[in-house]
């Protein structure tokens, strides 16, 4: 059965971020028509079936209504037989039973903070992370039309994985040698100590970020290393940088719309799971992909680790382009 | 963020002496000593505080139906409040208003309302005074997501945006209008969406937990008083209590009620501040033991307190036909 799935985070693109940068709004309205274009253009792509979490919005249902009122659905959508919490708990529940049920693709919708939820659950089923947060690093900004068809020529099984999908890095986190949380892009630790709105935006407060990947035409707190040292995901490293220490002085994409000026040190990069050990003399946070997730206390022995153990990501253009040479378009 | 000892105890004692107050309220109600109806914010209290915790005496706020927790974390006098609850001549609206009409001028209470939705209208007119005067002033206009449906909200985002007025509007989704569950009352789940309508930012914070009401309001604040207009922010929430006291609460799922109460936003914030050695817990019995020392004063004055003279029914309202009902 050639099946995928589609987590739509309802809760995606609406943090603090609307007040303390020009960040992204994108109403769930708009994310059902981003699901409609994904399951019409899969299904032109020859998808069979497509699984769709369950949301609080009924993103899902609402998408399935309208397709079904136009008369455009050939095709079997099911949203998941799951209860709802209304939190972070849905997308990777979604995530475990996609897997189980042996979809061969997960388009989720949603930001930094949604795909790193699905790629704690995630094994080996390749993703399609799509742009509705708050000006991601992660996810793409693309058109569903196009993730539909990417989608679809994932799912047909007539390319090989291995060229399609890039498996990706991640920052990883311990306590006492247990992993208690992980990034996909950056590690932010931070002298704030509650999770309050749990978006990070004050620089005074950082003192070291670890980045999986950087790059200056990001935005966020990768770019503080990104705008001094560029770490690609193909790069078989990551790289560490203190904040508010040093001599350099740098400009930084730290919001959207947001470019400002902050002292740091030279980046030092980490060989992939080498560890770094983080002895806090402060209480603090760290903020995960931009999210304050997990607090420490002065004293504590932290270790973290770049690791290329993230999720299977698609190559949206690589996998349209081998499509095109392998004729899948053609009929 | 700059989070004081200071201010993470102000807030916490504001939060106290709103549950406490309303505790206070529900049972004296149920006992037959207060009039009318009441309506209990116990539950919201973070939103009430973590909001207000950023205002000036001078700012303006307009309140709600469940509006004690808005009062007191605004700054207004238990006494006064409890006289006015039981209808005493030393109560804020000389006992002639009750609960649902509390106000204070000097603490720019610009008064709890019986109407759903007729807070943002004044909302809106507090804040074209503000910025008619080029005064520092805000307002915060408190409401229900019931509200959200009349178009009072909408024509005030739509005047408050346009001329970029001071004002930051705050939801208080505790998921119900009345008894009715917002999912049959809206086509969204995020009040915050119809801010785009409107060009305005909209935010959803997690009502429940006191710092991120904080730091969200607080920048909302600081927009408006740079003259870059208004917010909507929808503070996730719940009432504990029915939507009066009376309510059989029989539209409300219990695992749904559990879940919640586990939210409560007191226990979060006392172990917030155990955890990060901010208080201690003889700290939080200290400052428990003074909210109930103020409670039962508030108590004592309300019920020591005359009730209004007879004649007192003519008195302060907009009309001179009263004058041969004087005679």
């Amino acid at each position: 059965m050639k099946a995928i799935g589609i987590i739509a985070n309802p809760a995606s693109g609406k943090d603090i971020r609307r007040l303390v940068s020009h960040a992204t709004v994108v109403d769930n309205n708009e994310k059902v028509n981003i699901v409609k274009r994904i399951i019409l253009s899969a299904q032109g792509c020859g998808v069979e079936r497509i699984y769709i979490m369950p949301d609080t919005f009924l993103i899902g249902y609402k998408a399935i209504e309208d397709l079904k009122i136009s008369k455009e659905l050939n095709i079997d959508v099911e949203i998941l037989n799951m209860n709802i919490k209304g939190n972070v708990t849905d997308t990777i529940r979604a995530t475990e039973i996609m897997e189980k049920i042996g979809v061969k693709c997960i388009v989720v919708l949603g930001g930094d903070g949604t795909n790193r939820a699905v790629a704690k659950a995630i094994t080996n089923t390749p993703l399609i992370g799509v742009s509705t947060g708050t000006n991601n690093v992660y996810p793409e900004m693309i058109e569903g039309t196009v993730v539909g068809m990417a989608a679809g020529v994932i799912a047909s099984q007539t390319c090989n994985i291995g060229e399609t999908c890039m498996r990706d890095k991640r920052v990883e986190v311990f306590r006492d040698g247990q992993l208690v949380d992980i990034a996909l892009v950056d590690c932010v630790i931070s002298k704030q100590t509650y999770v309050g709105s749990k978006a990070i935006w004050n620089i005074e407060e950082i003192d070291q970020v670890i980045v999986s990947r950087a790059h200056p035409a990001a935005i966020g707190f990768s770019t503080i290393v990104g705008t001094s040292l560029i770490v690609e995901e193909e790069d078989d490293f990551g790289a560490l940088i203190q904040v508010n220490s040093g001599r350099d002085r740098v400009i930084v994409p730290i919001a959207a719309g947001t470019i400002q000026e902050i002292l740091v040190d030279k980046p030092r990069i980490l060989g992939l799971d080498e560890s770094v050990h983080f002895k806090p003399t402060y209480n603090g946070i760290m903020a995960l992909d931009g999210e304050r997730e997990v607090p420490f206390k002065a004293g504590e022995d932290i270790e973290i680790k770049v690791t290329r153990r993230g999720p299977y990501r698609v190559i949206i253009d690589r996998t349209l382009e081998l499509a095109q040479r392998n004729g899948f378009f053609k009929r | 963020m700059d989070l004081s000892r200071e201010k993470l105890i102000h807030m916490y004692k504001t939060m106290k002496r709103i549950r406490e107050f309303e505790n206070k309220a529900g049972e004296l109600f149920a006992e037959g000593s207060i009039p009318g109806f009441v309506h209990l914010y116990i539950g919201e209290e973070a939103v009430a505080t973590g909001v207000c915790a950023n205002l000036k005496d001078s700012d303006f706020i307009t309140s709600t139906h469940r509006g004690h927790g808005h009062i007191v974390a605004k700054g207004g006098d238990l006494k006064y409040m409890f006289a006015e609850l039981f209808g005493k001549a030393t109560g804020y609206c000389k006992g002639k208003g009750g609960s649902m009409h509390i106000a204070d001028a000097d603490k720019g209470i610009l008064g709890a309302n019986g109407i759903v939705g007729a807070g943002h209208n004044i909302a809106v007119g507090a804040g074209l005074t503000a910025k008619y005067k080029g005064a520092d002033q805000v307002c915060v206009c408190f409401f229900g997501d019931g509200s959200t449906n009349q178009g009072t909200f909408h024509e005030s985002l739509n005047l408050a945006s346009i001329w970029k007025l001071p004002v930051i509007f705050v939801c208080e989704n505790n998921l119900y209008g009345i008894s009715m569950h917002q999912s049959r009352h809206q086509a969204i789940q995020d009040v915050a969406d119809r801010a785009v309508a409107y060009n305005i930012p909209g935010v959803v914070v997690d009502g429940n937990d006191v710092l991120a009401v904080y730091e969200t309001a607080k920048e909302a604040i600081e927009r408006a008083r740079n003259g870059q207009g208004p917010t909507l922010i929808e503070c996730k929430t719940y009432r504990h209590r029915g939507h009066f006291e009376g309510d059989p609460v029989v539209y409300r799922d219990e695992e749904e009620v559990k879940e919640w109460l586990a939210k409560d936003p007191i226990p979060r914030l006392i172990n917030y501040m155990l955890d990060n050695d901010i208080v201690t817990e003889e700290d939080i019995k200290k400052i428990d033991e003074e909210v109930d020392a103020e409670i039962k004063e508030a108590i004592k004055f309300a019920e020591e307190s005359p009730y209004p003279p007879l004649e007192a029914a003519v008195e302060d309202i907009y009309t001179d036909l009263v004058e041969e009902v004087r005679r």
